[in-house]
């Protein structure tokens, strides 16, 4: 192995320009690519597709108003029953049917004819709108508009709040036609210019949120360009060479450009709410060359010849970078464990990203140190023990005496306790982190008030769905959702779920439409409402609704041929005691009324509530998994690596500890364990241990130099792979740190803050955790000189002399 | 051979252009066609060959038989409307191209509905009052057939359709409907009845019980599936052009009549439908519901004319094909009309119309259209109500109106596209439909009017 890796560094050193040839046409072939990258968020795939919940939502997509966008109009100081506020509300009814991709036959309001009332007459019924052909004006006209609502139930509970303050205008898009950052911009456009002193207008509902999700894409691109240039500089003002500076950038330009290439190639839609990743591949891409090109300049300090250098640095640098770049891709693609498809392909994308960095980080890193010119600060950046370099390795031989000697028994002990704290506090950790609205965005975002001002006025968005679900081939004599059996199961469901100890704020089924079909046919009297059990009277009250009707009008409660149905239960809220409350009340109903009934299967559930619960759902069944594979994953790669099982176990443990007290931390501040964190956390597993990888290596190489001395061995890898890990954790610190700042997405941010912590928690475990476990083990793997990290070399030419560490631990 | 040698293809155009601007000269580019039509004479004198021959329009490309496929409509696209095009190119449909009918007279028209058009035009034809309704010149109202037989302006191509739907005093159609879904399976399949009896305007020229403001009954009556089955609706209408119809609906199982809103023009009656009522026969409202008349281009067009009544096939019923699962279209005949006007109209009287105006596709061969497109408020197309007429002749098979040798002219089919969600709506017209349903045209009017057209009436078609 050794001498295969040998051969090639030289041969890559020897043929550059071969490598250049090939580099340059990969990164052409990926550039090509680029031209179809498409980033969008597809959210039905932001749902993990095996979740019985989810396969409800699946299969009867339309329940719960997934594509339909709500405006609502507030009058601040009093009621809508004037024609100022009537007015607003006919005109955004009218403005949204020209919005592109909306489906004219959905739009309804208190303004269109689909809102109705009815009054019995001798001869039968008179249905009605409950507005004529212009907005009323007089207090006469006015009252009787009011009084006509009253007597439309569904306008009275779903299109006027109960004080009778708001109104709602429902628009149901076109998936198939849609754009949904033009419709949105066009809705939102709407909204704005609706606002006065007198009225609140908000904008909610799924393809809302989508929307702005869309608008924000281009803070994306403005951040990312933002954090490109922070890194930038913070490299230059570290490097201060021309040299270490334009290395890491090109290199992550052309990993960039793979990665992304890939994409577009096999034209898989890329995740934008997941860009903080390959933000962080950005800033590790950087890492890696940091750590190369300090090693390379080191080893050139040494040796003075430039192509020898080069050669021998990709040697002893190529095992752990390739197997730190490889825990990277770990981490990132075992996240699609979670049967996520967003999350599927994401890995897909930011996995073969992380791969690219492989080439880049070993081979083009090599032709470009050796392309470019030599730098002028070499020694200053190898071994000076003056300016903000040495001040950094005094810091670090400082820190290296509290993991041996007689200090890290105290250290060791803190640590332990800080262990076991971690251990117990993370275990405990609740699953979910609900959020009024969507977790997408801030709680004070525009959407996510709209949304809670949507829920204080009127039912609101958190539904949960019961489906009635017709059998395959029934229906052929009375359509499912209007037979006798399915309208009686939904009513007992109704009366079940509504008479339990946790009722909904509301209830609506497609029998609530047949019964007053039913009353208003029968004369009008209340006590019409109930229908007889007998299938051709059920059958009429069906009909008595439906005919002269479109069926999307009923698009909530059943499907358009009529045949799957759904009762619709609206909460107060999404908090996780009333998810759990709401599903333990409507599985015990669902039990009650049998799921298998001859036409149809009741199948428990869709809507916001049973799709919040599928996403704790794969956070609970997944984050051991993931976390667990990963580790054994690492420990075997490792232990391959190290040839000892030990190898492996000292990398995981601070990797692990850091977890642990990230989850512990969450607990005690009352965050919930969500897909989010479960991301970061093994992104930042496959990110952190190559911190550990970094400085174990080093260890191994160290020891050797120093005569088997454990101390100076630690203090000589902290000095200089710790001075190199300190500053890969800043850049990438620098790289997450305007995602939380600048980010609108809370999505985002709330996954780079999480980063940050992380990276910063694995930072400090790998400083003084992996050398204390390294002093009280002593590992005899490192006492080898056999293994592939920094082997065939006389490494002592290149590792600080031990007489200089002496004085240098002297000195601090 | 070029019969007419020194028009060039550019000539037609220009011609059409300028008549679409003015809007005074009637139909015909070599000379008016309308005198040919009148005197039963082939139509040939008025166009130069490339309007009457689809192989001269399309310089051989094109012959008379060939179906029209997605892999040669780029030669007839500039003959396409919007929707006719799309469905060949993007959904599979095809077509299959006939001969252009020249002998109007006898083979685009009834008799008794030609008869009465050219009593009414010997007696000095129509024309608009002050309030916009027909008169005769006389100013009395309308008494048969068609009233402008060669229309000038959209008001006149457009009255000729509103006023008389099925170009009879009583028409009885077996209808089967079929909603397919952007998938291609069947939502609902509904058997119903659709009558229509004229008040007024009538090719006898009486009017029906003295009922003089009124212009027709009409009734639909479900039969099929056994869910809406007896479920009717009866609608009124006014011959006073500015006036909704009266629309009630019948429950058998309630005994009620239910009351519809008279400007409910946009919903369909029954649900899975793409048509609204306001598309029926291109002209579902009272013409003066709508407004901004204006003829949008005069130019030749592939119409189904013709040939598409299956009489040898049972139940009368049509191929398919296209679409998702092979199902969509009709299977249809389509043939070179050489002068079609194209009127567009906006739903002026409707101040929370979901539309933003439609365009009539009219052959001015017989005044009957045959797209009616319908647009959203943004101008994108929605819906089409496409609509196949002709007479009931099938090869050596031809029905005459009853005790007679005259061919009965109808409608033959109609398929109502949704571009915007991708449903079709078919609109079969069978030999019978559940409940017994027959086909009846022009039966005397005292023995139909107490039995279907009354509210009454329809009460009694759902006694279960």
């Amino acid at each position: 192995m050794k001498a295969a890796i040998n051969r090639f560094s030289a041969w890559v050193v020897n043929h550059a320009m071969i490598m250049w040839v090939i580099m340059a046409a990969f990164t052409l072939f990926f550039a090509i690519g680029l031209r179809t990258v498409d980033i969008r968020t597809v959210f039905s795939d932001l749902l993990p597709k095996d979740d019985p919940y989810v396969k409800v939502f699946s299969d009867h997509p339309n329940f719960g108003n997934p594509l339909t966008m709500t405006v609502m109009v507030k009058r601040k100081d009093g009621k809508i029953y004037n024609s100022e506020t009537l007015k607003k509300i006919w005109n955004l009814t009218r403005d949204i049917d020209l919005a592109p991709g909306v489906d004219h036959d959905t739009i309804i309001s208190i303004t269109t004819e689909k809102a109705r009332y009815a009054e019995a007459t001798p001869l039968g019924v008179n249905m009605q709108p409950v507005m004529g052909d212009r907005v009323p004006t007089t207090p006469e006209e006015l009252e009787d508009l009011r009084r006509r609502i009253e007597q439309s139930p569904n306008a009275k509970t779903f299109l006027v709040s109960r004080d009778e303050s708001a109104a709602v205008i429902q628009a149901t898009f076109l998936e198939s036609k849609v754009d949904w950052g033009k419709a949105f911009a066009f809705v939102q456009n709407l909204v704005e210019k609706a606002r006065d002193k007198d009225h609140e207008v908000y904008l909610a509902g799924q393809p809302a949120l989508i929307g702005w999700v869309y608008k924000l894409r281009a803070q994306i691109g403005w951040i990312f360009i933002a954090t490109f240039c922070a890194l930038t500089v913070v490299l230059a003002l570290y490097m201060r060479n021309f040299g270490g500076t334009v290395t890491p950038v090109i290199c992550s330009v052309v990993a960039g450009i793979w990665g992304f290439g890939l994409a577009g190639w096999i034209r898989s839609p890329i995740e934008p709410l997941l860009l903080v990743v390959p933000v962080l591949l950005v800033a590790r891409t950087f890492s890696h060359c940091v750590q190369y090109s300090e090693r390379y300049y080191e080893i050139l300090a040494h040796v003075r010849n430039k192509k020898k250098a080069v050669e021998i640095c990709m040697s002893v640098m190529m095992v752990p970078s390739v197997f730190g770049i490889i825990t990277d891709f770990l981490g990132i693609t075992l996240i699609a464990m979670a049967p996520i498809p967003a999350m599927e392909r994401f890995a897909l994308f930011a996995g073969w990203w992380a791969i690219a960095i492989i080439p880049n980080g070993v081979i083009l890193i090599s032709l470009l140190l050796l392309a470019l010119p030599t730098p002028k600060n070499i020694d200053k950046l190898v071994g000076q023990d003056t300016g903000l370099h040495g001040a950094i390795r005094n810091w670090l031989l400082a820190l290296a005496k509290i993991t041996y000697g007689k200090p890290a028994f105290l250290t060791a002990g803190f640590f332990a306790v800080l262990a076991v704290a971690a251990t117990y506090l993370a275990i405990q950790i609740k699953i979910g982190n609900p959020v009024e609205g969507s977790n997408v965005l801030f709680p004070d975002s525009e959407y996510n008030m709209a949304v809670k001002a949507i829920n204080r006025n009127f039912p609101g968005v958190n539904t949960l769905e019961i489906v009635i679900e017709a059998k395959p081939g029934a229906g052929q004599k009375w359509r499912v959702a209007r037979s006798e059996e399915a309208s009686f199961v939904r009513t007992k469901l109704q009366a079940l779920i509504e008479s339990s100890e946790h009722p909904p704020r509301a209830t609506l089924s497609f029998t609530d439409y047949m019964m007053e079909g039913n009353r208003l046919f029968s004369g009008g009297s209340p006590k019409w409402l109930p229908l007889d059990p007998d299938p051709q009277a059920v059958n009429a009250a069906g009909t008595s609704v439906t005919m002269g009707s479109n069926p999307k009008n009923f698009a909530n409660v059943s499907d358009y041929a009529f045949q799957n149905s759904t009762v619709s239960l609206w909460y107060a809220d999404n908090k996780q005691e009333t998810v759990d409350n709401a599903l333990a009340t409507a599985k015990k109903a669902v039990d009650a009324v049998g799921v298998d009934h001859k036409d149809f299967t009741v199948r428990l559930g869709t809507g916001l509530i049973a799709l919040q619960q599928s996403m704790n759902n794969v956070t609970e069944r997944f984050h051991y998994r993931i976390l667990g594979a990963l580790s054994l994953v690492i420990v075997i790669l490792a232990s391959l690596v190290y040839r000892s099982v030990i190898g492996g176990l000292l990398l995981i443990i601070p990797v692990l500890l850091s977890n642990f007290l990230l989850f512990a931390a969450m607990n005690i501040v009352g965050v919930g364990l969500d897909i989010n964190s479960l991301m970061v956390a093994a992104v930042a597993v496959g990110v952190g241990i190559d911190y550990d990888i970094y400085l174990l290596s080093r260890i191994c190489e160290e020891y050797h130099a120093h005569d088997g001395d454990w101390k100076r061995t630690i203090a000589a890898s902290l000095s200089t792979t710790g001075k190199a890990i300190l500053f890969t954790a800043t850049v990438v610190l620098v790289g997450l740190t305007p995602w939380y700042f600048m980010s609108d997405l809370k999505f985002m941010s709330d996954m780079s803050i999480l980063l940050l912590i992380l990276v910063t928690i694995n930072m400090i475990m790998a400083l003084v955790v992996l050398p204390l476990l390294v002093w009280f083990i002593k590992p005899k793997f490192a006492t080898r000189t056999d293994l592939i990290v920094g082997e065939s070399y006389d490494l002592s030419d290149f590792t600080a002399k031990g007489s200089e560490i002496d004085s240098m631990m002297a000195k601090v | 051979m070029f019969r007419i040698g020194k028009y060039d293809f550019n000539y037609s155009r220009r011609v059409f252009m300028e008549k679409a601007a003015k809007g005074t000269a009637g139909a015909g580019v070599l000379c008016s066609s309308w005198p040919l039509i009148a005197q039963g004479a082939s139509i040939k004198k008025a166009y130069p060959d490339e309007l009457i021959s689809i192989e001269m329009q399309t310089k051989g490309k094109v012959k008379v038989g060939d179906i029209i496929s997605k892999d040669n409509v780029q030669y007839v696209k500039h003959l396409c409307d919007p929707f006719l095009y799309r469905q060949i190119t993007e959904q599979g449909r095809k077509i299959k191209i006939r001969a252009t009918t020249l002998d109007v007279t006898e083979k685009m028209y009834s008799r008794p509905f030609w008869e009465a058009t050219m009593r009414g035009q010997a007696a000095g034809g129509a024309k608009f009052d002050a309030d916009g309704n027909l008169i005769t010149v006389g100013g009395k109202k309308w008494t048969g057939g068609s009233p402008f037989p060669d229309p000038k302006t959209a008001l006149e191509a457009t009255i000729n359709l509103t006023l008389a739907w099925g170009r009879a005093d009583m028409t009885q159609y077996a209808v089967r409907e079929t909603e397919i879904n952007a998938a291609g399976d069947i939502d609902y399949r509904y058997d119903f009845s659709w009558m229509e009896l004229m008040v007024q305007s009538r090719t006898d020229g009486q009017v029906l019980r003295n009922q003089n403001d009124l212009l027709r009954q009409q009734v639909v009556w479900f039969t099929s599936t056994e869910d809406v089955a007896g479920t009717s609706f009866l609608s009124t209408w006014y011959y006073d052009q500015r006036k909704m119809p009266d629309l009630y609906g019948y429950l058998p199982q309630f005994r009620r009549v239910r009351q519809f809103p008279a400007n409910q023009r946009f919903e369909p009656l029954v649900p899975g439908a793409t048509w609204f009522l306001t598309d029926a026969w291109a002209a579902g409202d009272p013409m003066l519901t709508w407004g901004d008349y204006k003829v949008v281009e005069i130019r030749p067009a592939l119409m189904a004319a013709g040939g598409n009544w299956k009489g040898k096939r049972p139940n009368w019923e049509k191929g398919r094909h296209g679409g998702p699962k092979g199902n969509t279209f009709f299977d249809t005949e389509f043939e070179l009309a050489p002068e079609v006007m194209v009127v567009e109209a906006k739903p002026t009287g409707f101040p929370r119309a979901p539309a933003g105006f439609k365009r009539m596709w009219i052959d001015l061969r017989n005044s009957m259209y045959c797209a009616d497109i319908r647009y959203d408020r943004n101008g994108k197309e929605w819906v089409n109500f496409e609509t196949g007429s002709g007479q009931l002749t099938d090869g050596d098979l031809t029905l005459y109106y009853e005790g007679t040798k005259d061919p009965i002219w109808s409608w033959n089919y109609v398929l109502s596209a949704d571009i915007q969600t991708g449903r079709m709506t078919q609109i079969e017209h069978a030999e019978k439909v559940a409940g017994g349903i027959k086909n009846r045209w022009n039966v005397p009017a005292e023995e139909v009017y107490d039995k279907y057209f009354t509210q009454k009436a329809v009460a009694s078609f759902g006694k279960i």
